[in-house]
């Protein structure tokens, strides 16, 4: 589909090597989106969105400058290359040490996402229908206020070049979507999602993973619990032991492990708007994370998942980088410019969100391993405690150590068996005291990789996708309950 | 920038093929620069060229939208029957009120001609002088300094035509020592606005005031909250409380409470997109002119912003707050939030602290705990200050606080006289305009390392 770019963006290239530059790229994005969007069983939006341009990168005099534009032709690509270096030159007045940019082998490549069934050319009759049947079932009860059934697809072609002589074609897919509801009493009012919150599940998949949700067979049941969370009790406001969901686990994951391990918040050059991370350079290879169960590795390589490509957007491959190892830290998220900080090559973790934006160290599949419990067993290992089911509020701090997370609904565990509901169920700790208090994860029968689609970061502001690869996990001693 | 006319009249020729019942379309063009600097130097420098435009086409009563950023005409032409095709599978929305009709919007003075000519060069000299600022104190600095221009049209076929140029400027920065740091912010429709000099030296004031900060435990303080913290919390409350969506589902802490007090009578709080103390802007992206909207009037809950279709639900009309037409499920929203000022002293409000806590801007907060008790969550950053005596004791490690916006407001002391325009998520159609509240109550609930 790019063909037709590849001649332009060479000769891009070309210009930009004529002037001498250290390094440059021009990415070539095209991304389609369909959304589709179902309320209390009316169609109250379904978009189509066009996305086409390129955006050029240029290290020159040791600095970047980058410039993008949605004009396609030779003449504007020429023009945004001599604007992309005159940007880079203007950086070049403040840098006071060059950057390092670490070598890498330049591919000539073409990937293309798996799939079975193309969403795009799946009906919109067959799509709809789908999700009026589940507002239809969600919205059976008088209590019931608001239903919402969603899905969105995404298609990327994206062609990078460089003055390496990478050339690199990629064919991206992904499929999302879910469900929630809103139950009212005239004072109280409560949500309830499936199969996650915030837009439900995404996957670089076909439609075939929004068939495989079986969406219509859990309305009914998360129509009723929140029905049953407007009289559940409220998070009791103590220290106990707590097991956690998968998709609880991936936000848990997701935000005190994954974006403290990005290299270039360690390096503190997103300060100023994300902050830092408490996992600095010189606590890698030392710091104590977790207990000795915890296992985690950046995968991009994991099937399906939604942090899943063939290459990142500097040309280097994806791979599996391990980051927890029994506990202890390991490793980063890093760059082309960041890994010879740490005297690394990059392990391929740099994304752009679009044309118009710079690459930067994204998570990809930030996954951890399965443990050894079932489900059923863990719960009836544990004598009292609480069960937190998919994520309502998150926040943490600056440097990644103090979170607090609340989730939708949560159940009392008493004497190995799950009891009453809890509503408005908060959790909170530091990241290393909490991570090391975890002493079971279930196995590979419950892990599953939740995709994550509107990861911020950077400024101006991207969005990344991104997947945690999570099961239900066992901490012990954690304050929870507190509300307000 | 194309320009009215000749935008105009590109648009309605593609206006005039749709075979559609009704067709609007927005279009929203922008060219932006930001140089964004860390450990003292610009490590990423970016420049953006691009445009977005939504077609949203009406058969009936079933509405179809298809946005692109390829412009010329076929692609446009395409993009509209995609539109229609979208359309035709629709069932009929019972709720869809039909276009708006065309109404006279205000004119505002929302562009300037330096912003537009400002250059990466000297955007990276006003970085310099930042960096400048904080080698005397031989403190690193973070921040951004951006600058943009664009213009938004608005033209349906029942005759609406709204045009407005717009440019936009803002900085942020975060002056770090060893062990503690400090923020300054500000944006304006003029970069000339923009004293890079005065507000590097109130972060690095900040920043040299908190070092070596004190532990304090958790717990209820009085607090002096900065206009960058009352941002933070205003720009949540907006998100889950002050929209038609969230009204509508009975998740708003507003909903039900209509005509009831709910915080201190000293609190006001309100939308308006004309008020150019504000990143003012005269209509929305259906075209409808915006009109000033009481969110809390002296304590009592007012009522909330609306669209043409979530007006239609609660029969009354659109305020002049539609998003764009991708993602109009999500209702209506306000984009210029004021909180009305009082009549005190900043430093006299800090005077009449026995013991209390000042902030400069919370983070990563988040509101969705307890979205009908208002209950938030965030941590405190980039300079806290344990105020005792009327005086600014020290430094103090961040805290993290859990509180009902509403409680809190319910004990507000004191509202400065001075207000602050602060740069929020909408960049450069809106901004918040709050003062510092002095507030007797608030609530924190843990603590952490640095």
């Amino acid at each position: 589909m790019a063909g037709f770019m590849k001649n332009r963006l060479r000769e891009c290239v070309d210009h930009l090597r004529s002037k001498g530059v250290d390094y440059a790229d021009c990415r070539y994005v095209r991304r389609e989106k369909e959304s589709l969007n179902v309320t209390d069983s009316n169609v109250d939006a379904m978009s189509r969105n066009l996305n086409v341009g390129v955006g050029i990168r240029v290290l020159n005099k040791g600095a970047w400058g980058f410039a993008s534009t949605k004009d396609l032709t030779p003449g504007a690509l020429k023009k945004t290359a001599t604007l992309a270096l005159k940007i880079a030159n203007a950086s070049a007045m403040t840098v006071k040490d060059k950057v390092l940019f670490a070598e890498q082998e330049a591919f000539v490549d073409h990937y293309k996402t798996e799939f079975k069934k193309d969403p795009f050319k799946v009906s919109t009759d067959d799509k709809i229908n789908l999700l009026v049947s589940c507002t239809d079932i969600l919205k059976n009860s008088k209590k019931i206020k608001t239903t919402q059934a969603s899905m969105d697809f995404y298609k990327i072609n994206k062609l990078f070049i460089s003055t390496e002589g990478a050339e690199i074609e990629q064919d991206l897919l992904e499929s999302g979507g879910g469900f929630y509801v809103v139950s009212f009493d005239g004072k109280e009012a409560q949500k309830r999602s499936y199969p996650n919150s915030f837009g439900g599940d995404f996957a670089t998949r076909g439609y075939e993973f929004i068939e495989e949700m079986n969406l219509i067979d859990h309305a009914e049941r998360v129509r009723e619990e929140s029905i049953a969370l407007l009289k559940a009790a409220p998070c009791p406001n103590t220290e106990t032991t707590i097991i956690i969901c998968g998709p609880q686990m991936a936000l848990q994951v997701h935000e005190s492990c994954g974006h403290p391990t990005e290299l270039d918040r360690a390096l503190g050059t997103e300060i100023s708007l994300a902050g830092g991370s408490f996992m600095t350079v010189d606590k890698l290879n030392k710091l104590k994370y977790g207990s000795d169960i915890v296992n985690i590795n950046a995968d991009a390589t994991t099937k399906g998942g939604l942090g899943t490509f063939g290459y990142d957007d500097e040309g280097v491959k994806a791979q599996r980088a391990p980051i927890i190892k029994k506990g202890k830290f390991v490793g980063y998220l890093t760059s082309r410019e960041t890994a010879p900080v740490i005297k690394q090559r990059s392990n391929g973790t740099m994304r752009a969100d679009g044309w118009n934006r710079i690459p930067i160290i994204r998570m990809t599949n930030h996954n951890l391993e399965p443990g050894t419990w079932e489900l059923e067993d863990l719960i009836k290992d544990t004598k009292n405690g609480i069960f937190f089911d998919i994520n309502k509020s998150w926040s943490i701090d600056d440097k990644r150590l103090n979170f607090q997370f609340g989730v939708e609904a949560a159940w009392e565990i008493k004497n190995g068996k799950l009891s009453g509901m809890l509503k408005n169920a908060t959790y909170t700790g530091i990241t290393p005291e909490f991570w090391n208090s975890c002493d079971a994860i279930c196995n590979k029968n419950h892990w599953h990789v939740w995709g994550i689609p509107n990861c911020g970061k950077g400024e101006p502001m991207q969005s990344a996708h991104v997947a945690h690869g999570t099961s239900p996990a066992r901490f012990r001693n954690v304050k929870v309950g507190v509300s307000k | 920038m194309i320009g009215k006319e000749k935008l105009f009249k590109q648009l309605e020729k593609v206006l005039d093929k749709s075979k559609a019942d009704q067709t609007e379309i927005v279009y929203i063009g922008r060219e932006s620069g930001l140089s964004r600097f860390a450990n003292s130097y610009i490590h990423q420098n970016v420049y953006e060229d691009n445009s977005q435009l939504f077609f949203r086409t009406v058969l009936g009563k079933k509405v179809g939208v298809s946005s692109s950023n390829l412009l010329n005409l076929s692609d446009l032409n395409k993009c509209l029957n995609d539109s229609i095709e979208i359309a035709k599978t629709q069932p009929e929305n019972p709720n869809f009120p039909g276009l708006p009709k065309p109404a006279k919007y205000k004119e505002l003075n929302t562009f300037d001609e330096t912003t537009a000519k400002f250059s990466p060069n000297e955007r990276a000299k006003a970085v310099k002088k930042i960096i400048a600022e904080n080698n005397r104190k031989k403190f690193t600095v973070a921040g951004s300094l951006s600058t943009g221009i664009g213009e938004i049209a608005v033209l349906n076929s029942l005759g609406v035509r709204a045009y407005q140029p717009i440019s936009s400027a803002s900085v942020n920065m975060i002056s770090m020592s060893d062990t503690s740091s400090g923020y300054a912010t500000s944006i304006s429709r003029k970069v000339s606005d923009l004293d890079v000099v005065k507000l590097a030296k109130i972060a690095v004031e900040k920043c040299d005031r908190s070092q070596n900060p004190i532990q304090v435990e958790p717990g209820e303080y009085e607090v002096i909250l900065e206009p960058a913290a009352v941002t933070e919390m205003l720009v949540w409350m907006n998100f889950v409380g002050f929209g038609s969506k969230p009204f509508q589902q009975n998740m708003s802490f507003l909903s039900g409470n209509i005509g009831k007090k709910i915080t201190s009578d000293k609190i006001t709080i309100y939308d308006n997109g004309l008020d150019e103390k504000s990143m003012s802007f005269p209509f929305d992206f259906e075209g409808v002119p915006k009109q000033k909207v009481i969110f809390i009037g002296n304590g009592v809950a007012k009522g909330v912003v609306y669209d043409s279709t979530a007006a239609l639900k609660d029969k009354t009309k659109s305020t002049g707050h539609a998003v764009t037409p991708d993602e109009n499920n999500e209702g209506a929203f306000g984009l210029n939030i004021f909180m009305a000022p009082g009549t005190a002293k900043r430093d006299q409000m800090i005077s009449n602290v026995k013991k209390g806590i000042l902030v400069t801007r919370f983070h990563y907060l988040n509101g969705f705990i307890d979205q009908r008790n208002s209950v938030l969550t965030g941590m405190t950053r980039d300079g806290t200050f344990l105020i005792e005596n009327g005086e600014i004791k020290s430094g103090i490690k961040n805290l993290r606080f859990t509180d009902s916006f509403a409680r809190c407001l319910g004990s507000t002391i004191a509202i400065s006289k001075e207000t602050e325009r602060i740069n929020s998520w909408w960049d450069a159609i809106g901004c918040t305009t709050v003062p510092t509240l002095h507030l007797g109550s608030f609530k924190f609930s843990g603590k952490t390392d640095f």
